[in-house]
């Protein structure tokens, strides 16, 4: 096998998970495990998880990007997508990073629910730090927001040329069937803090509702970057989301431990 | 069960896509699924995945994959235009599933920009023997015209709104949403000589356009009014679906987008076996 700085493969039970490794120059002194968010926000954050990897793994940084059962090339539908199964792939991606990077302390990285997986799979997964963008701490609210998104979808005149029936835009959140049990799931959903160390990327919007200060309260801190992500516009759904200074946060972060 | 496989591939090893072979699928067409606009390769609310798992399952090789700088592929480097390392890319694609599945002749689909580029390349390379177009080259004709502007002229209430904004000093317009896909014009007549290039080398060509490029397309007889006479050749299929968006975002659409395909490949191009009917 030749050794590609970025290598796409399948791994996992059933090789159902696919994973890309970008494996540093020499050595990795770091790994990193990047947990996507899930639905339209791992597709729009896909180019930027690749920013973010490449510039970790040209500071001698592992890094593992993956896909959750049911998600992006991974196997399975969408509508099979089960949080305690991500929580379960984020552990089997981090004993995965462990194997190929030849480290054990395995820093997790994550956006919206990727950055609340990685919370939630930080015991199992033994994660060093947990850095999570603008994580979801309150399923609630999170699942109000995409029935209300789902809601203004059927009837968005920039889509479509008449509104959609409710059956149409039914069981679905932008653009993804959704299973009656992730829909619980979400709902119950209530992150709570971690045991290790945790730093959480603040760019949602000044009114916006959820704080941070339970997760952060032991061991973490919140750092604020700008400009606020536009994560719940309906109009920039399909635009991707690009972020120079979360790159530079998450680096100088890594930075600090070298 | 089938096993997708992840490949790094290309002149460069630039290129990155999964590849599904299903059992028994040697020699039979290959269906290769390009970038629709910047989305990396599992396509708009991942619309290629659940196109080319389907066509896996019906006995088909797939291969969908990221183009030079899209996704998560890299440049190849060489000075090539963007049109050569398109043609380039899928000519690297062609052999990767050649390799893995004996592939001979290839069906490339795309949206959009991805519609676009799968034409740049059917128009020039005898290995491809059909192409599904979704939402590609369109252009306003006057029917487009009389069909978008007559019932606006007609309609009173539009016009007491025109006269009421004129009347205030117009104001700021409603935003509209931000443009994600387009596709670059090219010349007409070209276009139709491309199609009638493709249809006479014995391609065959499907055509879907959906309600989400209404601001050049709106009719099923637009396919007519755009390409002429080439539109009614036995090997040319059309399907507008006026009540879709462009990038297929309610599962149904999507849904019924991919079991369109399928029925098209099924007809068009037969699993030899026919295991999977």
């Amino acid at each position: 096998m030749r050794n590609d700085p970025e290598l796409p493969f399948f791994f996992g039970a059933d090789n159902g998970l696919f994973g890309m490794y970008h494996a540093p120059a020499s050595s990795p002194r770091r790994a990193v495990l990047m947990c996507p968010p899930l639905g339209q926000e791992l597709i729009r954050t896909h180019r930027l998880y690749r920013q973010l990897a490449q510039a970790l793994a040209a500071q001698g940084v592992a890094v593992l990007r993956f896909d959750y059962h049911g998600t992006g090339d991974s196997a399975g539908n969408s509508a099979e997508v089960d949080w305690n199964r991500c929580i379960g792939d984020a552990v089997t991606a981090a004993g995965e990073l462990r194997s190929r990077a030849g480290l054990d302390r395995v820093v997790a990285f994550g956006a919206r629910l990727g950055g609340s997986i990685a919370l939630g799979a930080a015991d199992r997964a033994r994660f060093a730090e947990v850095i999570a963008w603008d994580p979801v701490v309150n399923g609630d609210d999170y699942v109000a927001a995409l029935d209300t998104m789902q809601a203004a979808l059927r009837e968005d005149a920039d889509r479509f040329n008449v509104p959609r029936s409710h059956a149409d835009v039914a069981e679905q959140w932008l653009g993804f069937d959704i299973g009656e049990s992730l829909r619980k799931q979400l709902m119950g959903l209530r992150v709570a803090p971690p045991n290790v160390p945790t730093l959480v990327l603040d760019s949602l919007p000044a009114d916006a509702t959820p704080r941070w200060e339970h997760l952060v309260s032991r061991r973490g801190k919140v750092a604020a970057i700008s400009p606020p992500t536009p994560w719940n516009d309906l109009r920039r759904l399909e635009a991707a989301i690009l972020s120079h200074p979360l790159i530079q946060a998450v680096s100088g972060r890594l930075t600090e431990d070298a | 069960m089938m096993r997708e496989e992840a490949f790094r591939f290309g002149r460069a090893r630039h290129l990155v896509g999964i590849a599904g072979v299903p059992e028994g699928s040697a020699g039979e067409t290959g269906v290769i699924v390009l970038n629709a606009g910047l989305v990396h390769r599992i396509g708009p609310f991942r619309l290629h995945v659940e196109l080319t798992r389907q066509l896996n399952a019906a006995g088909y090789p797939t291969l969908r994959f990221d183009l030079s700088t899209l996704g998560d592929s890299g440049a190849s480097g060489g000075g090539l235009t963007r049109t050569q390392q398109v043609c380039a890319d899928v000519d690297d694609a062609m052999k990767l599933l050649a390799e893995r599945a004996g592939c001979k002749n290839f069906v490339l689909v795309g949206l959009c920009s991805g519609a676009q580029n799968a034409h740049t390349v059917a128009a020039s390379d005898p290995r491809v023997s059909g192409a599904v177009f979704l939402d590609g080259y369109a252009y306003r004709t006057l029917g487009y015209k009389l069909r978008h502007y007559l019932p606006r002229a007609l309609d009173p209430a539009r016009w007491a709104r025109f006269l009421r904004h004129r009347a205030g000093g117009g104001g700021t317009d409603k935003p509209a949403s931000e443009p994600v896909f387009a596709v670059a014009p090219a010349p007409r007549e070209e276009v139709i000589a491309d199609f009638t290039g493709m249809v006479g080398r014995g391609m065959k060509l499907y055509l879907v356009y959906s309600g989400g490029i209404s601001y050049c397309f709106n009719h099923a007889r637009q396919f007519r009014e755009c390409f002429g006479k080439v539109m009614d050749h036995p090997a040319v299929t059309t399907s507008y679906r006026a009540e879709t968006d462009h990038t297929y975002i309610l599962t149904g659409d999507r849904a019924r987008l991919v079991d369109g395909i399928g029925g098209w490949l099924a007809r068009n191009f037969p699993p030899a076996t026919g295991r999977h009917a």
